[in-house]
């Protein structure tokens, strides 16, 4: 918690206040938007109005907090690391959704976050992430019957 | 929802029994989609044609395909964009699908596919719990010309055939098909449940979910949806009890868009022959479907049919605009 | 009495050497596919079905009921040791669990997550036998309303898991309420914040959000900070067993743990998260080490597991008694008794008990099969932390987005799972606690969609839910249990003014 002293506007803070109240907005606007008639009882659109009118009072809330500078206080983080591992998943992604199969894509993102973590291999990774999709896919793809993303690599098992 | 095409392998396996067999289904295969997940009835009924094919021979090999999601809307799009010509795929549908498009406004219809037949159909059927005072349909009739909103129907997800068969049952009898007090649930547990518990006035599901209830006497069933009564049942139709309410859930086969007049007639020969073969009739007789076979050419005409009088229940009930 | 007998002649088929082999591989495969994150209990039990119709009834069963367990406990593993829930219900065993075995107590907390199962397994098995005709009739007699309130007790219990700021857990849990709405409405059709995308019309998985949360959301954040600290991982420190305090700490949690997990998992609405999340919270509160919980407690994973695992034979009520199968298990149950022709209902007990005690036997003998397979393990399982760290966490990923991808293999179903990730790493950062989100998610449709049904049937009369006894009660119970906290802070400002 941070002192009297350094107490002060946390913009990242108030920026999430933001969002919170961003998301309460959609929300409205998703309901104001359904036409929907409902005879009996309470229809589709009353939940999501409770529900964001309790997140735009909890973006207050949380801009109140911002504000006073009662957000707790951030360490300085390796941009780098994340960059590493979201780019591992993204990989992952378009391989699988461009056909090119589970074990490709699986290497990939074990080597991406292997090298976040601070290895500074990573052609081995890539072996051993190839490897390891390999053994993955003849268990449960070849033994326990789930079918897993096949490329130009997995037809050939 | 379910994962996808996770059981298509469990089947294959299942049905030819060993392990290494999974391995090599690579040549000349029919591809059956179940545009739902594992379990469910289009999946049950892709999963019989798959066993039914295999058992006589009929194909090299066939694969179940799963894709879930959105009442079977999901499954089709990909459909239309993914098989365009293929002749060696063919995808299970049917009544919900009808309902499901409207309600989900999707983008692709039914008739971007090519209709094959339609091979089974399920009875619907209507219960009360064994204490009601309701003993017959005309009394639930009565009860709902009275007062609409007092009936409570309970059945499955909104949209499908129950909801679709409360509506059209408020309006045989008489009333304002608009104000069916229809209350969806989740699972055929929780809705049979809440029918038990008398929280609901009647019941309403697949004829085959009720009948063990039925036979150890903790629901009646007021009336079932056939056009004549079903042999060797003493459960009246709604029909014979003077209200006008048939309908069936049937299941179909499509094959993919745009394929040519040869691979139609293939098709449509190859599921002539499953329906006409001993295993199939094993199959329907253990799960208690009725052979509703129709080919092609009469089948799309009562797919128009079908599709006109959904449209205009899903309007009378406020699902579509 | 016929019941215990019956149940006795079960236990003797079960326990033929023959079929003790069935449920030892059933337990094997079980656990096999069970641990990936996304393929639970039901899943599994689908997955390898086919493999168990070669057997004789009685063989197949047993491999049915050791499938099943082992993909139960599979899932409580993986949340232990690499803080990935391999479904729902075994979320909330990551929350005490995962810290255990990053404090090198992963022996203890995989070790009391089966023990605890196996004992509210047989208690819950002597709970059929003695039981199921009178708690079935509560059951059929829950009505919508009294759902509701059940949630709403659920929904204060969810306070356990806030933190120490109630606007940010409070802010979490909106965010799991706002991820709720996501889909189809149940009850009319509607499509809520799907904006046109046919993949979320069936809504947010609660897997995929747990994973991306927990396991890959934490992976970026330990990421983050390495050059800050370096996280030491010891697999083992202390005991690699229970020690004398670790049962004392444990054994009331599974007895309490069951009581919530049998009646709550025979509603036909029950589920097994929500006794899961009782269980935390009234450990959470009863503990004598209250300053251990959200560090690695033991009575959090003692107590949670044995719910989950007494509400699975809790399901087992309706769909025996009344052929009602009220979860996914259950469904795959009945599929299993299909396999011979059987369409249980209400007349299945009185016409095969042979084969409905069977079942249930088997589903004890697979239990212990799974405590004898499992406890020599534990020392196997927690040597995986030893992995150097690059390669744990890799191994993490590559795992959390194989379960994805075999139960959905969609590009939507994947950046979802990459956007609750990001989202995982900047609750971290922000302080704000994670599991409100997926408790949220997983309460907040329930809760909806049956006070919607109760007051479609009052038609739109809020007094129904005071008016049933049931809800009344349990409504009750929540204004208790939100109040307590305040009268007993009261009550002890009082006493300290005394002294």
């Amino acid at each position: 918690m941070a002192t009297a002293e350094t107490r002060k506007p946390d913009i990242a803070g108030m920026v999430i206040a933001g969002l919170l109240l961003l998301i309460a907005l959609v929300m409205f606007w998703d309901a104001s938007a359904m036409q929907g008639a409902t005879t009996y009882g309470m229809g589709p659109k009353a939940m999501p109005f409770v529900i964001g009118t309790g997140m735009a009072v909890l973006a207050i809330g949380n801009f109140v907090l911002a504000w006073r500078g009662d957000y707790p206080e951030r360490e300085s983080f390796d941009p780098k690391a994340i960059a590493l591992i979201l780019g591992g998943l993204a990989a992952l992604i378009a391989i699988i959704g461009l056909g090119g199969g589970f074990i490709p894509a699986t290497a990939v993102l074990f080597a991406a976050t292997a090298t976040a973590f601070g290895r500074r291999a990573i052609h081995i990774d890539l072996a051993i992430g190839a490897v390891l999709g390999f053994a993955v896919f003849l268990l449960f793809d070849k033994l326990l019957t789930l079918s897993l993303p096949a490329g130009p690599i997995e037809r050939l098992f | 929802m379910l994962p996808v095409r996770i059981l298509c392998r469990g089947a294959l396996i299942a049905g030819t029994v060993m392990f290494a067999t999974a391995a090599f289904a690579q040549t000349m295969e029919l591809k059956i989609v179940a545009p739902a997940a594992p379990g469910g009835g289009w999946d049950q009924t892709a999963r019989s044609i798959q066993q039914a094919l295999i058992a006589e021979k009929l194909v090299k090999n066939a694969q179940v395909v799963n894709i879930a999601g959105a009442g079977g809307t999901v499954g089709l799009a990909q459909f239309v964009n993914g098989t365009k010509g293929d002749g060696n795929q063919l995808m299970v549908n049917g009544f919900v699908m009808v309902g499901a498009i409207l309600m989900n406004k999707s983008p692709v219809s039914m008739s971007q596919i090519t209709p094959i037949a339609k091979i089974t159909e399920e009875v619907q059927i209507m219960v009360v719990p064994v204490n009601s005072p309701i003993k017959t349909a005309k009394d639930l009739a009565e009860a709902v010309k009275k007062d609409v909103a007092k009936v409570t129907f309970a059945g499955g997800s909104a949209g499908g055939v129950d909801h679709i068969m409360a509506a059209l049952f408020v309006g045989a009898a008489g009333a304002d098909a608009s104000k069916v007090n229809y209350v969806a649930f989740s699972g055929g547990g929780e809705s049979l449940a809440a029918i038990l518990g008398g929280k609901v006035t009647a019941g309403i599901s697949g004829l085959s979910e009720y009948e063990g209830q039925i036979k150890a006497g903790k629901l009646r069933a007021i009336g079932v949806t056939s056009a004549n009564r079903i042999a060797g049942s003493d459960i009246p139709t709604f029909k014979e009890q003077g209200i006008d309410l048939v309908l069936t859930n049937w299941r179909s086969v499509f094959g993919a868009p745009g394929i040519n007049d040869v691979q139609k007639k293939a098709l449509g020969e190859l599921v002539e022959k499953l329906v006409k073969s001993a295993s199939w009739k094993d199959i329907l007789k253990q799960k208690g479907w009725d052979d509703a076979y129709t080919p092609a050419e009469p089948f799309t005409k009562f797919l128009a049919e079908e599709q006109t009088r959904v449209t205009a229940v899903m309007q009378t009930v406020g699902l579509v605009k | 009495m016929d019941a215990l007998y019956a149940l006795m002649h079960g236990l003797t088929i079960a326990t033929q050497p023959w079929n003790l082999l069935y449920a030892l591989t059933g337990v094997l495969l079980g656990t096999a596919v069970g641990v990936l994150p996304g393929i639970g209990p039901a899943l599994t039990v689908a997955l390898l079905l086919p493999i168990t119709f070669k057997l004789d009834p009685a063989g197949s069963l047993i491999m049915f009921a050791g499938i099943y367990y082992g993909g139960m406990y599979g899932g409580s593993t993986t949340s232990i040791l690499i803080n990935t829930p391999g479904e729902s219900a075994s979320m909330v065993t990551a929350l005490e669990g995962n810290k255990m075995a990053k404090a090198g107590r992963g022996g203890p907390a995989l070790a009391t997550a089966a023990i605890g199962s196996f004992v509210a397994g047989t208690l819950a098995t002597l709970g059929i036998v003695f039981l199921a005709p009178w708690l079935v009739n509560v059951a059929v007699n829950f009505g919508p309303e009294d759902y509701f309130a059940l949630m709403v007790v659920a929904f204060i219990t969810v306070s356990a898991t806030f933190g120490d700021s109630p606007i940010r857990g409070l802010t979490s849990l909106f965010i799991g309420l706002t991820l709720g709405l996501v889909g189809i409405d149940k009850l009319t059709g509607q499509p809520r914040l799907a904006f046109g995308v046919p993949d979320l019309l069936d809504g947010v998985e609660v897997t995929t959000l747990a994973v991306g949360l927990f396991a890959v959301g934490e992976a970026l954040y330990v990421a983050s900070r390495r050059h800050l600290v370096e996280e030491k991982l010891e697999p083992v420190r202390g005991s690699l067993w229970m020690t004398k305090a670790d049962w004392k700490r444990s054994f009331w949690p599974w007895i309490r743990g069951t009581c919530f997990g049998f009646p709550i998992g025979a509603l036909p609405a029950g589920g097994a998260e929500i006794p899961t999340f009782l269980s935390y919270s009234t450990e959470k509160r009863l503990t004598k080490h209250p300053e251990e919980f959200g560090h690695g407690a033991i009575e959090g994973v003692a107590g949670p597991e044995a719910a989950n695992n007494a509400s699975a034979a809790g399901t087992l009520v309706p769909l025996l008694t009344l052929g009602l199968p009220t979860s996914a298990t259950a469904a795959m149950l009945l599929a299993g008794f299909q396999q011979y022709g059987l369409n249980p209902g209400p007349l299945l007990f009185a016409e095969r008990p042979d084969l409905v005690w069977g079942l249930i036997a088997s589903l004890f003998i697979a239990n212990i099969m799974l405590l004898v397979l499992n406890l020599p393990l534990v020392g196997l399982w927690v040597k995986l932390l030893a992995i150097p760290q690059p390669w744990l966490y890799a191994g993490i990923l590559v795992f959390a987005t194989m379960g994805t991808i075999a139960a959905k293999p969609s590009v939507v179903e994947l950046s979802m799972l990459a956007g609750f990730c990001v989202m995982g790493f900047l609750m971290r950062r922000f302080d704000f606690p994670v599991a409100p989100v997926v408790v949220g998610l997983i309460l907040g449709p329930v809760a909806e969609s049956q006070l919607r049904r109760a007051l479609q049937i009052s038609l739109g009369d809020p007094m129904v839910l005071l008016q049933s006894p049931m809800s009344a009660t349990l409504l009750a119970v929540a204004v208790l249990a939100l109040l307590a906290p305040f009268a007993l802070k009261g009550m002890s400002r009082f006493k300290a003014s005394e002294d």
